[in-house]
């Protein structure tokens, strides 16, 4: 299918909000999000909604880590996967997430620039302080939130704009070449989940590695299902550690606000 | 400091709401240095009646920061609340830098390891079922949430003052604990659901006879009756290990994966 401009614009516009929304900690910034907008504006929900899906479980451990450090971000498959799946049939939900992973390191780059270009900032709103001039503190305290509105605008754009070329270009690209990519896409989401756990995994807890993989592999249970078995250890031992060594002796009504 | 101006509950409310502003000016010299001085703009503003003890207070205000932007108002509270009582300067500085790392630590844990993950998979698994508003219900619940965090953080700032933070980090230990029980039991759930790996070699059982109908083995298939989805726990556990114990970081994993995966598709491996 075809990109009319005024679509391209919407995309930039769509992109900017959601991008800049991210500073704010409002959460737009997901691959869900994103690619839901997208298939708003292009009328194919259902596509977008499947590489918004499956991007967004495959980025989800990405950005975690200290304040400040910068991720791959989900402009890459959730505004341009989601334009190569939707204008090409031939691209799966799974090599648009592959082909798209280049375009997620890119924009981390891009938005590391941003905030290295803005390492002056302080010195400006300072300076700006020094002579009273609080209109122009203001100004270089709200930069970076309009740098990002321009840079997401011009990603959102461009994208759309020039998807046409970029599937051309996927055109050049060989059958057993996508089916690879295909199969990598796959496999991409193993990093998420993998980075989520590096953080979370502590000794005690390798049996409950073990009680997620047998609750979704053995006995198929959707993720609030196993999120409901797992919350049963949780409260148990939630419970455990409030009230130590007064398991069975204490029988006055110590903790009520569970009930 | 000259308290002349009283800060009212509504002055408090707004620097809660202003706490969105906390990474409007990021950048890689202060972090939020500028942002904390612009969410106590209008509070700052009020107490400070001449224009150049204002300057002073804002510039006192843009020095580094960096904490998680969801717990920022128990910070900015208190801070309102010292300022108004008249707690020198220096005091207030050094409160509200001991608590940037233990709130950065506390919140990050919450939103990043808890909240986040939890509401990002619930909500991924309607959307790949076809419901279709599944995206707008992520970013209105996960809000909500988060805001009522926001919200309660300024008024426990406002209230109950420094005594809380001792008592809060004590609890929230037991908390993240527990949490972190959900979250892993969860991701390793969904590891095991959507890391999609299949082998695609089949080889013929028993020896090839003319004109006999072969029956084959195929390789997945009986992966699967031993233990299913072990591929994908597998490479989810080799990342882990890249991770931990070799410190690979996202671009060496991913172009790995890339290669692998092209690499095992081109020798019929996997498909």
């Amino acid at each position: 299918m075809d990109i009319t401009l005024i679509q391209a614009l919407l995309i930039g516009l769509w992109t900017a909000a959601c991008y800049s929304g991210m500073l704010w900690g409002i959460y737009t910034n997901r691959a869900i999000f994103l690619a839901f907008g997208v298939g708003v504006i292009l009328g194919d929900i259902p596509t977008a909604l499947q590489v918004g899906a499956i991007a967004e479980l495959a980025f989800m451990g990405f950005g975690v880590g200290a304040g400040g450090t910068v991720p791959p971000n989900p402009i890459g498959p959730g505004i341009i996967g989601t334009l190569m799946a939707i204008t090409n049939p031939s691209i799966t939900p799974e090599s648009a997430l592959a082909l798209s992973m280049p375009f997620a390191v890119a924009i981390q780059f891009l938005q590391t620039a941003i905030y290295t270009v803005r390492a002056g900032a302080p010195e400006s709103a300072n300076r700006a302080l020094d002579n009273q001039n609080f209109k122009g503190f203001k100004f270089h305290a709200n930069l970076t939130l309009v740098l990002f509105a321009v840079v997401g605008f011009f990603l959102g754009f461009l994208g759309a704009f020039s998807m046409d070329f970029l599937t051309q270009l996927v055109g050049y690209i060989p059958q057993q070449l996508l089916t690879g990519l295909n199969v990598a896409g796959g496999m991409l989401p193993a990093i998420g989940f993998a980075m989520i756990l590096s953080v979370m995994v502590k000794k005690e807890l390798i049996p409950f590695v073990i009680l997620g993989y047998v609750l979704a592999a053995y006995l198929k249970l959707p993720v609030i299902g196993i999120a409901l078995v797992a919350s049963i250890f949780a409260v148990q031992q939630y419970n455990a550690a409030n009230n130590p060594a007064t398991a069975g002796a204490n029988t006055e009504v110590g903790n009520d606000d569970w009930i | 400091m000259t308290g002349s101006n009283k800060l009212t509950k509504k002055d408090y409310l707004k620097t809660t709401l202003r706490s969105y502003y906390l990474q409007n000016g990021f950048n890689y010299s202060n972090y939020q240095g500028l942002g904390y001085a612009l969410v106590m703009y209008p509070a700052l503003r009020k107490i400070h009646v001449n224009d150049t003890d204002f300057a002073a207070a804002l510039k006192d205000n843009t020095e580094f920061y960096n904490t998680n932007p969801q717990l920022l108002p128990f910070i900015t509270s208190l801070h309102m609340v010292m300022a108004e009582e008249g707690t020198p300067e220096a005091e207030i500085r050094g409160i509200k830098m001991a608590l940037m790392g233990p709130l950065a630590g506390i919140g990050d844990s919450l939103s990043q390891f808890a909240i986040a993950p939890l509401f990002s998979t619930i909500f991924a698994s309607l959307a790949m079922e076809g419901v279709t508003i599944a995206p707008v219900l992520f970013l209105l619940v996960i809000n909500i949430v988060l805001f009522s965090i926001r919200y309660t953080m300024g008024h426990y700032g406002h209230k109950v003052g420094t005594s809380i933070i001792d008592k809060l980090s004590e609890k929230m230990e037991v908390i993240s604990n527990a949490a972190n029980i959900i979250g892993v039991t969860v991701i390793a759930g969904l590891a095991a659901t959507f890391v999609k790996m299949n082998v695609k070699i089949a080889f013929a059982a028993g020896e090839i006879q003319e004109g006999v109908n072969q029956s084959t083995v195929n390789i997945q298939a009986l992966l699967d009756k031993v233990a299913p989805a072990l591929l994908p726990m597998l490479y989810t556990g080799l990342m882990y290990y890249l991770i931990k114990k070799k410190g690979w970081n996202t671009y060496k994993l991913v172009l790995l994966t890339v290669v692998l995966g092209i690499g095992l598709s081109f020798l019929g491996i996997l498909g």
